[in-house]
């Protein structure tokens, strides 16, 4: 079998996985705690995608590379202190460049923390697989909880506040749906994604 | 034995690698979100005093319109057209709400209030910070306390509108600006020489 068609094959799937099957938010109702949170505004929710996926590659890497290194009984230490590293990273760049945008996630990007997906995907499929693996896979969950957000934000700002990422969509008049701009809206829409997103891979509860 | 001192070397080493990683990005990023907050206030503070200024020259408008001034351990700003500016804050219905109110020259009228912090409610006590709400409270009279009345009914000039759907909101702000006045006031009358 030749390595590298192999490797072509398991890259492939490993992305599909992530952003389709194994996706974080639809298949495993992973990190949705801050997906209610910040998809209120379109700009919140790329804010925020930018911010996980950023964490996810950086605690993908790290932990790939050191995964011989990493003592069994110490992995989850191990995890929370490289997520931590990055997320504050993150927090406080964002407070440096984009001063708006952080005054308005504010309190979620410290919560990208304890976001399951990071540590879930730490330790499901980082501590045990290769750099450039774990890099496709870092990179197609980050994609997914994205994209989720982003549509989910696209429906709740365009309802919510007659507006897309800033710019007025809804005619003058619109009458504003509060619940969309709150967290109650969030579950409606996310659970409607959920449902055609389910419906649409053929998943079914067991 | 071994592998429990492999172990805790593992997890100090990786450690102190990481915390010099965040005190570098500390090093790096402090001075510029410093800045940043300075901002924020100085151009809330010309906002509330009704300076016009263009993002990006804030920190040259305030300086040729405003000066600062200190009276009993209380900062207060004024304008060239005498309009005084300070800083107040308070809790609101879920957090802090911070700002800048701003008076006109005889301690009587408010010239303009802004919001720097707060965290209510999106879109229902939220609605405090935007712009139309903080309109109302231009040429208000607040020498005998601010007066909040349901929404759309203020008559008097010391009347304000509260909020529909967040009256705890309402309260809580006017509460904040009115304790607010009061504290800061006697102060900057006596500083202003009145």
């Amino acid at each position: 079998m030749k390595s590298s068609t192999l490797a072509k094959g398991q890259s492939l799937k490993t992305f599909i996985n992530g952003v389709w099957k194994d996706h974080p938010i639809f298949s495993m109702i992973l990190g949705i705690c801050s997906a209610l949170a910040v998809s209120n505004k379109v700009e919140n929710a790329i804010a925020m995608g930018a911010g996980v996926t950023f964490v996810l590659l950086a605690t993908g890497i790290l932990i790939a590379a050191l995964r011989r290194l990493i003592p069994t009984r110490v992995r989850m230490i191990a995890y929370m202190i490289i997520i931590a590293t990055f997320v504050i990273i993150v927090d406080r760049v964002l407070k440096a460049l984009f001063p708006d945008i952080s005054q308005a996630i504010g309190p979620y990007v410290g919560l990208i923390i304890t976001n399951c997906i990071i540590m879930g995907r730490a330790e499901a499929f980082y501590i045990q697989n290769r750099v450039g693996q774990s890099l496709i896979d870092a990179l197609a969950n980050g994609f997914g909880y994205t994209y989720t957000l982003v549509s989910v934000a696209v429906v709740r700002e365009l309802l919510g506040f007659g507006t897309i990422l800033g710019f007025q969509v809804m005619p003058e008049g619109f009458t504003k749906w509060v619940v969309m701009a709150m967290a109650p809206g969030a579950f409606f829409v996310l659970a409607i994604f959920i449902w055609i997103g389910r419906s649409l891979a053929g998943m079914e509860e067991e | 034995m071994k592998d429990k001192i492999l172990m805790i070397v593992f997890v100090l080493v990786l450690g102190s690698i990481l915390t010099a990683a965040l005190v570098a990005v500390n090093f790096y990023t402090t001075p510029i979100i410093e800045k940043n907050e300075e901002i924020a206030t100085k151009s809330s503070i010309l906002k509330a005093l009704n300076i016009p200024f263009n993002q990006g020259e804030v920190e040259q408008i305030f300086a040729d319109n405003v000066d600062e001034k200190q009276k009993d351990g209380i900062t207060y700003y004024v304008a060239k057209d005498n309009n005084i500016a300070f800083p107040y804050s308070g809790s609101g219905l879920w957090g802090p709400i911070e700002g800048i109110i701003a008076v006109q020259p005889d301690f009587e009228r408010l010239q303009g209030i802004t919001i720097i912090r707060q965290e209510e409610t999106p879109g229902l006590g939220s609605r405090i910070g935007e712009a139309p709400y903080l309109a109302q409270f231009e040429g208000k009279r607040f020498s005998e306390g601010l007066k909040l009345v349901q929404p759309g009914r203020s008559s008097q000039d010391n009347e304000i509108d509260s909020i529909t759907g967040a009256t705890m909101t309402s309260d809580a702000f006017i509460a904040i600006l009115n304790e607010n006045l009061q504290e800061v006031m006697p102060a900057i009358k006596q500083g202003e020489g009145q």
